[in-house]
């Protein structure tokens, strides 16, 4: 008796949920997605030929051209501003019997399709984008295939129009086949791009560039760099980087090229002068440069000038900053000269320095 | 020793590069690969875990064997090849293959691993002739630019491992 019991309520329960759930849909609306600039007809639920109705929009009347056609809505060369939510409402009483939510927009377009490797050997990403909106919501389909196997593709969880591919080997001679499929409501269109494992590495810029001073060398820069993390092997996958400096002054670039090292010493700086410095990584024997690093800025060494004295003993000096530095490079000056009374300068002394700074410049 | 290679490569790279003229190098032109049967090229392709950790002496043992088969290949196509301009380069690239592979098989014989037994390496059929110059070409040299690049990453593999003992 009780499970009887039991049973009915919870058929009348389902029957309860069923119910305000359809009539939650009629209130939130079925969507109808219709193309832009075509000729657009909304069907009032399921009434007769000869039902007579009345609609509105978004809770006020159609300002819109429209026709009326027994329970049909008749709307032409539909845009955007047709967009809304239409109710009906079924003559004399007006008691509501359905709500659509117009939708306009267009079909979609071929997708532009990239593919990049930054973490080679382990594998690849491909990116894509509409170039022009479809105003609808539009998925992607994504394949890739390889020597006529199709890879496991991963969605990005981010980022909606991306992908990730492992490369199944490594040194191949095939190419890859990577196509996108953009889908809405309205219809579909593929985009496909062909290319070899070693067309598409280009590793990311370098990191933690660091440029620093040399403590009594007024025309070097040391500057150390870090392969990008993102690249997973450097010791069986070496980069080579390629460093260029200049100064500030200047809009010259020089460039040296370097094979496995993370660090260089230049060593033609102009004394006293500010510096920009950028360095760039490449597999060595595959792919593109990748984008510059982060400019750093140093300034070389530069001999503290001497404070004038009466006496011959050297007073301590004053420590002083040049021009401002960013936060990752500390230019810093020599230190206190050793010694004390080593190097007494004449103002004749001092006077001549100034003038062999100058013709440095 | 592997800088020695790593230099020939580079060179026999640069040759391959003013190479890739007519009529090998359309725009997308990717011929179907054939069937192995026909052309039997060594691949370079691997799985990464299987590159990695293959041993200094099986690593020099693909190299050897790779271009051994390689240079009968450019040789035999070198024969087929009607333009004079063309079986001159061919000629020469062999010839720098050549120098490629005693350098292998030198390498080998100085850390003590055995050389293969010369056996008789032929590409084409049963005559040794290419069924398809022009398709058979094609992918000769592209599996050679694969070997090439993938002999540079050897190289430096084998460089590191041997530094380290």
């Amino acid at each position: 008796m009780a499970n009887l019991v039991t049973s009915l309520c919870c058929v009348v329960l389902a029957a309860v949920v069923v119910a305000y759930a359809q009539k939650r849909s009629q209130l939130v609306g079925r969507i109808q997605y219709e193309r832009m600039g075509s000729d657009v007809t909304m069907q009032c639920g399921s009434l007769d030929n000869d039902a007579s109705v009345s609609w509105k929009v978004n809770g006020t009347d159609i300002k819109a051209r429209h026709r009326l056609e027994g329970p049909r809505l008749l709307l032409t060369q539909v845009d955007l501003g047709h967009n809304g939510l239409y109710s009906c409402f079924q003559n004399p009483h007006g008691e509501r019997r359905d709500t659509i939510n117009l939708r306009i927009g267009t079909a979609p377009r071929e997708p532009t399709v990239t593919c990049r490797s930054n973490t080679y050997p382990k594998g690849f990403y491909c990116s894509w984008h509409q170039q022009h909106s479809t105003y609808i919501p539009t998925e992607f389909e994504v394949d890739v295939h390889h020597n006529q196997r199709a890879l496991e593709v991963q969605r990005d969880p981010v980022h909606k129009n991306r992908c990730h591919v492992r490369f199944p080997e490594v040194f191949s001679s095939f190419p890859y086949r990577v196509n996108v499929t953009a889908i809405n409501d309205l219809g579909r269109a593929s985009a496909a791009i062909s290319f070899e494992e070693s067309n598409i590495v280009k590793p990311d810029p370098p990191e933690r560039v660091v440029a620093t001073p040399i403590p009594n060398n007024v025309r070097r820069l040391e500057v150390t760099w870090n392969s990008p993390s993102t690249w997973p092997d450097v010791d069986n996958f070496p980069l080579k980087y390629f460093l260029r400096y200049r100064p500030l002054i200047r809009d010259q670039w020089q460039h040296v090229e370097l094979s496995d090292s993370t660090s260089h010493t230049i060593t033609d700086a102009y004394a006293g002068k500010e510096y920009i410095i950028q360095v760039a990584a490449k597999d060595t024997e595959i792919g593109t440069w990748s984008d510059w690093s982060v400019a750093v800025h140093a300034t070389p060494w530069i001999e503290e000038p001497k404070q004038i004295t009466s006496t011959t003993e050297a007073d301590p000096v004053i420590e002083t900053k040049p021009s401002p530095a960013p936060a990752s490079v500390e230019p810093h000056l020599g230190e206190a000269p050793a010694g004390g009374a080593n190097r007494p300068l004449s103002i004749s002394s001092t006077l001549v320095l100034g003038v062999l700074l100058l013709l440095f410049m | 020793m592997t800088k020695y290679l790593e230099y020939q490569l580079k060179e026999i790279k640069d040759t391959y590069l003013s190479y890739l003229g007519p009529p090998f190098n359309e725009k997308d032109f990717s011929p179907p690969r054939p069937n192995t049967t026909a052309l039997s090229l060594p691949s370079a392709a691997t799985r990464l875990e299987l590159w990695r950790g293959l041993e200094n002496r099986a690593r020099l043992a693909q190299n050897q064997r790779a271009y051994s088969v390689l240079l009968a290949a450019v040789r035999e196509l070198a024969r087929s090849t009607l333009c004079p301009y063309l079986q001159t380069s061919l000629l020469h690239f062999c010839t720098g293959l050549d120098g490629l592979l005693g350098s292998i098989s030198g390498l080998m014989t100085t850390l003590g691993y055995a050389l293969p037994p010369p056996s008789a390496v032929s590409v084409g059929g049963s005559d040794g002739e290419l069924q398809e110059p022009r398709r058979d070409g094609f992918w000769i040299l592209r599996e050679l630019q694969s070997w090439l690049w993938r002999s540079a990453k050897d190289f430096n593999r084998l460089k590191k491992r041997l530094r380290a003992h």
